[in-house]
């Protein structure tokens, strides 16, 4: 049988906390065409999913034929790809279980793959990023949630439940700090952005020493990051503490997995030396001793929207064909 | 057109106190078996020709050395992507021994080796419980504590081949020191040494009688039996280990999503002493949406047996190599 259309492109999607980001991308890993919308305005999945699928359609239609386009591939917090739905997420709106890929395969017609933003960040630094040729690294995302994808012989490593690489929740202090998915002394509870900022209120509240993150009106890691760079000495402490407690986490991630690289990407890796600094003192003091010095840290080398579409365009080609229209 | 095809190999199981071998057919039929002290050769230059003197001796018994294939090996502390132990915290032999390059010149043909974590693994896939599971985790109590991760149906070596090092992850900052050379290690609170030491920690912190402090020999064994005695100290013995080693296995479980973790190794013989502190430890910390998702277990087939059929496994799994063809 003589195939008379090829599709080379793909509709990569990923949904944020705050928004959602939407691309046609072909397999050259080309974007040829993004746009975004606000998530947090669509409280309501329903709402949502309509005016998701409106942008969707417009996209494709102005730029060629829908018959193009092979697959879809959507990133998602919470998102698990051997069911297709996202589970239970402590943040979206949305919440339970919401069957994401049947009812985009429903309303567009296109075969759907639903993954988690861990694992299409890692598959699109895989892909696209510095992780291109490993075959086995720890792609870690910083930010209001910790989490991770771990890449083995090639291939992330999911689970038997598709819940693998939840290091945000594993448990550091046994009987520490509440967190917000219900257990105590939880990684996120002490790194994750609300973490840090609980230190920062500790450390104020232990000792009278001056300083500027006293009269901020709200704090933010990258507001205390900022006064690091102004010299603020409890500010750059909050940070030595935060990368001494992450670098116990991680060398204890390394010492079962064995990376190649573990690579940072995330708002909270912006604090840079600040925080690398002591993470990498503290995770070469506790990492398993026959890999000292052999685990690599870098940063991620894509900018966040760009590697999350790219990453849920790698998704899209891995999913079989579907078409309502053949 | 071949003749000769060989349809058995040799499986050896070195562990800190004793070493084992075996010739084990396809099926898994362990056709002969016997076994030496390790501990009676502090050097290992000794240790390997007695090793290689014994292999070929039972082969030449038991029908001949030409029949077999390669030869499996399961060591503390051995890299299979290298061959070589590395730095050995618990066996007298120190440094990077290349012991699977030195007894394939010595014995002329292939040989494998890796860790004990991936041999009892590669058992209890192939023959035990985690028949037909893809993803799971063996976490092996003994000397030391070991496991290896079972990913996608395929074992994860990592980058370097130490994956699953589980007994060095730092469990306390500055805590006890470990055979590593590092401090707070998992394996100086819940393997044999450790285990022994919170013992003594709790006898000299209180004054609370005890069956223990009129043991002659006080060892994860007697600690068990003085617990199987209603000894309320030493049945705390084991809680706390086990409480330490819950919270470590739920963090394992929360980062790989198993479908099971099956531990093995002699102090699991410890039982629910210890494992129903490890199983409430575990619940309480698992992440939340697998909780009730993963099965903890024992190992279902006798330890001595798994562990050289899963080196005959492994030697399976090598090319073939011959000096004599």
């Amino acid at each position: 049988m003589i195939q008379s259309l090829v599709k080379t492109k793909v509709l990569g999607v990923d949904i944020g906390l705050e928004k959602t980001t939407y691309a046609i991308v072909d397999v050259r890993g080309n974007i040829l065409a993004k746009d975004s919308f606000l998530t947090q305005d669509y409280p309501n999945f329903n709402t949502f999913l309509s005016v998701f699928c409106e942008h969707a359609i417009n996209m494709i239609m102005s730029n060629g034929e829908y018959e193009e386009i092979r697959s879809m591939g959507v990133s998602a917090p919470s998102a698990n790809l051997l069911t297709g739905n996202i589970e239970y997420s402590g943040n979206l709106p949305w919440q339970g279980e919401i069957p994401l890929s049947a009812v985009l395969r429903d309303r567009l017609g296109l075969a759907v793959a639903v993954a988690n933003d861990a694992h299409v960040r890692a598959l699109g630094e895989s892909t696209y990023g510095c992780a291109h040729g490993m075959k086995d690294f720890i792609h870690l995302t910083l930010g209001h949630g910790i989490g991770s994808c771990i890449f083995s012989n090639g291939h992330a490593h999911l689970g038997s439940n598709g819940f693998g690489g939840e290091i945000g929740h594993c448990c550091i202090y046994p009987g520490g700090r509440q967190c917000t998915c219900g257990s105590r002394g939880c990684l996120e509870a002490y790194c994750g952005a609300n973490g840090i900022v609980q230190t920062a209120k500790e450390m104020m509240a232990e000792s009278d020493q001056p300083s500027l993150m006293r009269e901020q009106a709200e704090l933010t890691p990258k507001l205390i990051a900022e006064l690091c760079d102004q010299g603020d000495e409890m500010a750059i402490e909050v940070f030595r503490r935060t990368g001494f407690i992450l670098g116990i986490a991680l060398a204890n991630y390394a010492s079962v997995i064995n990376p190649e690289a573990i690579i940072l990407s995330g708002g909270i890796a912006k604090a840079g030396e600040w925080l690398l600094k002591p993470l990498n003192d503290s995770f070469e003091e506790h990492v398993f001793h026959n890999i000292e010095n052999k685990v690599k840290f870098m940063y991620s080398t894509l900018n966040d929207e760009e590697r999350n579409v790219l990453g849920a365009s790698a998704l899209a080609w891995s999913v079989k064909e579907y078409s309502l229209f053949k | 057109m071949e003749e000769n095809i060989k349809n058995r190999v040799v499986g050896v199981d070195i562990s800190v106190t004793r070493t084992s071998y075996a010739i084990v057919d396809v099926r898994g039929n362990i056709l002969a078996e016997d076994h030496f002290a390790t501990n009676e050769y502090p050097n290992v230059n000794d240790f390997i020709t007695t090793l290689s003197e014994r292999i070929v001796e039972i082969t030449e018994a038991n029908g001949g050395y030409d029949k077999i294939r390669s030869i499996g090996m399961s060591a503390p502390s051995a890299n299979f992507l290298t061959g070589c132990i590395e730095n050995a915290p618990n066996l007298p032999w120190k440094g990077v021994i290349p012991l699977a390059a030195i007894l394939r010149d010595r014995l002329g043909i292939a040989v494998a080796l890796s860790n004990d974590g991936h041999i009892t693994a590669l058992g209890e896939h192939t023959y035990g419980s985690a028949h037909g599971m893809k993803n799971f985790i063996i976490i092996t109590l003994g000397h030391g504590i070991g496991s290896c991760i079972f990913s996608n149906d395929e074992v994860h070596f990592g980058a370097n081949g130490a994956a699953g090092e589980i007994g060095h992850t730092c469990i306390e900052h500055n805590g006890r020191e470990c055979g590593c050379g590092r401090k707070g290690c998992l394996e100086a609170y819940c393997a044999e040494k450790g285990i022994v030491w919170t013992a003594k920690e709790m006898m000299a912190a209180s004054d609370k009688p005890s069956l223990m402090r009129s043991l002659s020999r006080l060892s994860p064994r007697t600690i068990t039996e003085c617990c199987d005695k209603g000894d309320e100290m030493a049945q705390e013995v084991y809680r706390v280990t086990g409480e330490r080693l819950g919270i470590v296995t739920a963090a394992y479980a929360t980062l790989l999503d198993p479908e099971a973790i099956i531990f093995t190794g002699g102090i699991a013989n410890a039982g629910h002493w210890l494992f129903d502190a490890v199983e409430k430890t575990f619940n309480e910390h698992i992440f939340h949406n697998i909780k009730g998702h993963v099965k903890l277990q024992r190992s279902t087939i006798d330890d001595r047996e798994r562990d050289v059929l899963g080196a005959s496994a492994l030697a399976w799994g090598i090319k073939e190599y011959s000096l004599f063809k």
